[in-house]
């Protein structure tokens, strides 16, 4: 959020053990509902293979995001 | 200024504790009701309007001010003349380099330590002996806990909103401790860091739970000092590898082989600096092998210059029994230290 501020176009990604911290502070900065991307947790103990997967994945919903019709 | 907190009527104090928590208001134990009169006597005590603006937590954008500190801290238990240190608490916790947001809301678990210095230790009936880090007394259990309520109350620091520690620790209630300047062959910890003996001072600083050790069998500063060492290290193969602000406290007992023996601060901050280190391939040794990668000879020094050991003077006067207090996660949140009720580098008013 803190990069659109500036003009910059950006999308958070969250770890599913986060959601409901990130959904708090979307409210609590004035901006209920601020759609970000969602990944598996946790992402220390995963395997490169893994990482890749998810990082594939959250880049397709990123752009998604940044193009797409919720913005 | 009046104050602009809402107000509610309750039946009685038991209906107002019930009242509190069902709205997540309290940390689970009983309030004193923050009445207008209670909080405006925390105002005039520290001669500030209601409105007036203690700081900005950048994260949340959401400005402090005095009012919502002195409804937190008489909830707490504290009384007008506590005040101060609690505005001078959340006045150095806002200032940039102890980074309020993340270390509130890390799963790191860490609390908010607050080191009193100074005469209002006096003026306060503060105690920096016996149980030192347990509560020793009225003044740093209500200022501790009035940190708590502040961080729930006013920045959503919850466990499960905000606060995100996977464990957490108990000093999470309260955290606070006047140091045992009288009884230290020393300068004080905030004379130590710039400010003038005159002048009372808080530190505060992003901390984990203090690691005891014991250590009765020596006179010898460095051997006393391998053993805060050990546990710093220690601190550096299982929690953070990365250099921070550590605390050292040091009870009587062994202030008494410090002094005997010349040791100055500066000496035991050398001493620590250079001998509280590790290698990145030590993390093998404790089941982090996966992590050491390519990196397993460089080392890791436990503090990045000798000054970021905070070497605080406290405990009861028996027991050769020292405690280090180690950063959440090193040198991301620095410890800061101000005076209170004072400004030491502001400009002159203008005449």
């Amino acid at each position: 959020m803190i990069g659109e501020k500036i003009g910059k176009p950006a999308v958070s990604i969250m770890t599913t053990k986060f959601v409901s911290a990130a959904e708090l502070m979307a409210r609590v900065l004035g901006a209920d509902g601020y759609p970000f991307v969602v990944i598996d947790h946790p992402i220390s103990s995963a395997s490169g293979e893994t990482l890749d997967d998810w990082a594939r994945t959250a880049a397709g919903q990123s752009v998604d995001l940044l193009i797409g019709a919720n913005r | 200024m009046t104050l602009i907190s809402k107000r509610y009527e309750v039946e009685d104090v038991l209906a107002a504790q019930e009242f509190y928590h069902s709205r997540q208001w309290t940390d689970g134990l009983p309030v004193v009701p923050p009445t207008p009169e209670a909080v405006q006597a925390c105002l005039d005590w520290v001669m500030m309007p209601a409105d007036h603006l203690i700081g900005i937590e950048p994260v949340r954008e959401r400005a402090i001010t005095a009012e919502k500190l002195a409804v937190n801290a008489i909830m707490a238990g504290c009384l007008p003349m506590h005040f101060p240190v609690v505005v001078a608490a959340v006045t150095a916790m806002l200032e940039e380099p102890f980074l309020v947001h993340g270390a509130t809301a890390s799963t790191g678990g860490c609390a908010v330590m607050v080191v009193i210095n100074g005469p209002i230790r006096h003026e306060l009936g503060l105690d920096g002996t016996f149980n030192a880090l347990g509560s020793s007394d009225r003044g740093t259990t209500v200022i501790g806990r009035a940190i708590r309520l502040i961080l729930g109350n006013l920045l959503d620091v919850r466990p499960g909103q905000i606060d995100r520690s996977t464990l957490g620790h108990p000093g999470k209630l309260s955290y606070c401790i006047a140091e045992d300047e009288e009884n230290a062959p020393w300068p004080s910890l905030a004379e130590d860091r710039g400010i003038p003996k005159e002048a009372s001072a808080v530190t505060v600083m992003a901390a984990l739970a203090p690691r005891q050790f014991m250590n009765e069998w020596t006179t010898e500063p460095k051997e006393i000092l391998d053993t805060y060492c050990a546990e710093i290290k220690a601190n550096l193969r299982h929690y953070s590898i990365y250099p921070g602000n550590y605390a050292i406290v040091v009870p009587p007992q062994l202030r008494t082989h410090f002094q005997n023996a010349g040791w100055s601060r500066r000496d035991i901050q050398e001493y620590v600096f250079e001998n509280a280190r590790i290698y990145r391939r030590e993390w093998a040794d404790v089941g982090k092998a996966n992590v050491v990668g390519k990196r397993g000879d460089q080392e890791y020094p436990a503090l990045p210059d000798p000054e970021h050991l905070l070497i605080i003077a406290a405990g009861g006067p028996a027991g050769g029994f020292g405690a280090v207090i180690a950063p959440w996660l090193g040198h991301k949140s620095r410890a800061v230290t101000i005076a209170i009720g004072a400004c030491l580098d502001c400009e002159p008013p203008a005449n």
